[in-house]
């Protein structure tokens, strides 16, 4: 085995040494009983480098060019900052990648899941029947629903209490694929605030409902299928 | 009146505008600063939110939160530690560096009784206790030296004093308990014993061809007798490039920050103030940045021309001026004269503006470097730079023994 070992990382040297000068230390000789036994050539730095003062003084230049062209040009714009590979050599810009967070916001992607909230009915009630799909499903039993018999006679059921807790979400968007009547969605473009008091985390049937709008979708599968142009639609929700 | 310049004059009163007005504002400011820049370097934006209210100021007042913070932070002392020297050690670190500023002189020698009218340099050398005669004072009296201990061995104080803050690293790390402590407090002294003999022996350049280490008589004096000390071209760096460049390279060592931070390397060890927290740990950081102060006066006193403003003599601005051998007052030339007291504002402003860039210079070299290794460092110190000073010792002084047998023959 040991001996299999030693002849497979023998043939891999001499491939490697063959490639070419770049794969390692140029070999002067090899031992003929210990083929593993090299002569090989040493690099010593030379007289630039054992005194560092042409290494230090291209770095100086290096670090000085950014930190001048960083401290009199003005900023990029927020949104070329904010992307990962936009063109840093803009004209009388500086290369600063730092998004000041609460005054520049970044827009997130289209499929960004983000806080929740409730659509809503034509009548403007809330469209959840409160059949215990997400929090059944949610992964960190963040969904609290205490259901109530509804006032509509066409609907059986309706949430009486609805809260999630957004510390303990995961934003997995589980809860979204498990709703069978569109009233649960993650599309408003936002994110959970942060927050002082762990109870302000609690987002409740109300707050998610102002943030809902009136969804196209009818209950039953009747009307136009929302997802078929969901794209656009929901493009148009998240600017509302 | 005279009794307040008396006061004014007094090295404890002197020594307090020096250190809270000058050392501790810019070593404060140097925390933020080094943070702003070393961002700007790397092309982030860094600290610029701290506010009173919407007073930004770009950030400025990070220096003092990180100061409130500080002070009102745990003072947490571990188990097991030698609790006397644990605490004596941060005021080791600091104190040395506070009382080495004595030898730096701030600024020129100022003369109230002829604050608003121009110098006259020619009277001041012949007649020092010249009494003006319409109004009966001594024009010349009452002077207020802005530097707070002038000796004939300034520098040496200098070399002597600074080395003690040493003691402050090395003690820290004993009396932590704690193995990365002393690692780097061991750490600390080996690095003091690399650089230190080439650091003194960078100067002894500076000493040949001034003649003195006085650092206040180098900056009046300058490189040569036949040039006014305040031309640019009188001042060290020309005269000892490799002096000046050797002590660099050893005063970054001094302030124990890369690319010679050994003795705290924070990836491997943190460094001797690892067990430090609260304001003692505060007390190593300002020690720090005040070090990074003092050595830019030093350089600034010694290779740049201390107080001097490029081509402002006593009595004003004077471009190519005729310096008398004896006296060396300079006369002649192009000259635009002022009064004492603004040439005396210009000078401490160059003394300030010209020790924050070396400052800002020390800081960009510190965020550009990667950091030696220890043996990297001895190597550095014993087998380059120690040579190198003691060669330059020797051509300074054989130039100025060939210089003296050419003029005096």
């Amino acid at each position: 085995m040991s001996a299999h070992d030693h002849g497979h990382g023998d043939d891999h040297g001499h491939g490697g040494a063959h490639d070419g000068p770049a794969a390692g230390p140029v070999v002067l000789s090899v031992s003929d009983r210990h083929p593993r036994v090299r002569t090989i050539q040493v690099v010593r730095p030379g007289f630039q480098d054992t005194t560092f003062l042409a290494a230090t003084a291209k770095g100086l230049g290096i670090t000085l060019k950014h930190f001048a062209r960083n401290l009199f040009l003005p900023m990029r714009k927020a949104d070329a900052r904010s992307k990962a590979g936009a063109p840093t050599d803009v004209s009388f810009r500086n290369e600063i990648e730092t998004v000041q967070y609460p005054e520049e916001k970044v827009t997130y992607p289209e499929r960004f899941r983000g806080l929740h909230r409730l659509m809503l009915r034509d009548d403007g009630n809330v469209r959840c029947v409160a059949c215990m799909c997400c929090p059944t499903v949610c992964p960190a039993h963040c969904i609290t629903i205490i259901p109530e018999e509804s006032d509509n006679p066409g609907v059986e059921k309706r949430p009486a209490v609805f809260e999630i807790d957004e510390l303990r979400c995961v934003v997995c968007g589980l809860c979204v694929e498990a709703c069978p009547c569109d009233a649960i969605r993650m599309d408003t473009g936002d994110h959970a605030k942060p927050v002082e008091d762990r109870a302000n985390a609690i987002e409740t049937k109300e707050s998610m409902m102002g943030r809902g709008i009136r969804s196209i979708a009818k209950q039953g599968g009747e009307g136009p299928n929302w997802r078929a142009h969901g794209h656009e639609s929901s493009k148009n929700d998240v600017n509302r | 009146m005279s009794i307040l310049y008396a006061i004014l004059d007094f090295p404890a009163v002197k020594w307090l505008f020096l250190v809270l007005v000058l050392v501790m504002p810019l070593a404060s400011l140097l925390t933020w600063a080094e943070r702003r820049q070393s961002a700007m370097m790397q092309d982030r934006l860094g600290p610029n939110r701290a506010n009173i209210g919407p007073i930004k100021l770009k950030g400025i007042l990070h220096f003092v939160a990180d100061a409130l913070k500080m002070i009102f932070k745990e003072d947490f002392i571990p188990a097991n530690v030698h609790k006397g020297l644990f605490a004596l050690a941060p005021v080791l670190a600091l104190a040395p560096v506070l009382i080495a500023f004595a030898v730096i002189p701030f600024g020129p020698t100022i003369y109230p009784h002829a604050l608003t009218q121009s110098l006259d340099p020619t009277l001041l050398v012949t007649d020092p206790g010249y009494v003006d005669p319409s109004t009966g004072v001594a024009l010349f009296g009452d002077a207020i030296r802005m530097q707070i201990f002038s000796s004939d061995f300034g520098l040496i104080f200098y070399f002597a004093v600074l080395t003690l803050a040493n003691y402050g690293g090395t003690i820290a790390g004993w009396a932590s308990y704690n193995k990365w402590a002393l690692l780097g407090g061991l750490r600390s002294s080996s690095q003091m014993m690399s650089y230190e003999v080439a650091m003194g022996l960078a100067l002894m350049g500076a000493f040949l061809v001034t003649g003195t280490l006085e650092p206040g008589a180098i900056v009046t004096g300058g490189a040569m007798s036949t040039m006014s000390a305040a031309h640019p071209l009188n001042w060290l760096w020309l005269w000892q490039p490799v002096g000046f460049v050797l002590f660099l390279t050893a005063s970054i060592a001094e302030t124990k920050r890369a690319p010679f931070d050994i003795p705290e390397g924070e990836p491997e060890i943190i460094g001797y103030f690892v067990e430090y927290s609260g304001i003692r740990w505060g007390m190593f950081f300002l020690a720090e940045f005040i070090e990074i102060v003092f050595v830019s006066a030093v350089m600034v006193t010694v290779f740049f021309g201390g107080w001097q403003v490029p081509f402002l003599d006593a009595d004003g601005f004077r471009i190519g001026g005729i310096v008398d051998p004896i006296t060396h007052v300079s006369t002649a030339g192009w000259f635009h004269e002022m009064d004492h007291w603004f040439v005396a504002l210009l000078q401490f402003s160059a003394f300030v503006v010209k020790t924050v860039l070396l400052c800002m210079f020390q800081l960009l070299i510190r965020w550009t470097l990667p950091r030696f290794r220890g043996d990297q460092l001895m190597n550095l110190g014993w087998k380059l730079l120690l040579p190198l000073a003691l060669a330059n010792i020797m051509v300074t002084a054989l130039v100025k023994l060939i210089y003296f047998m050419v003029t005096r023959s």
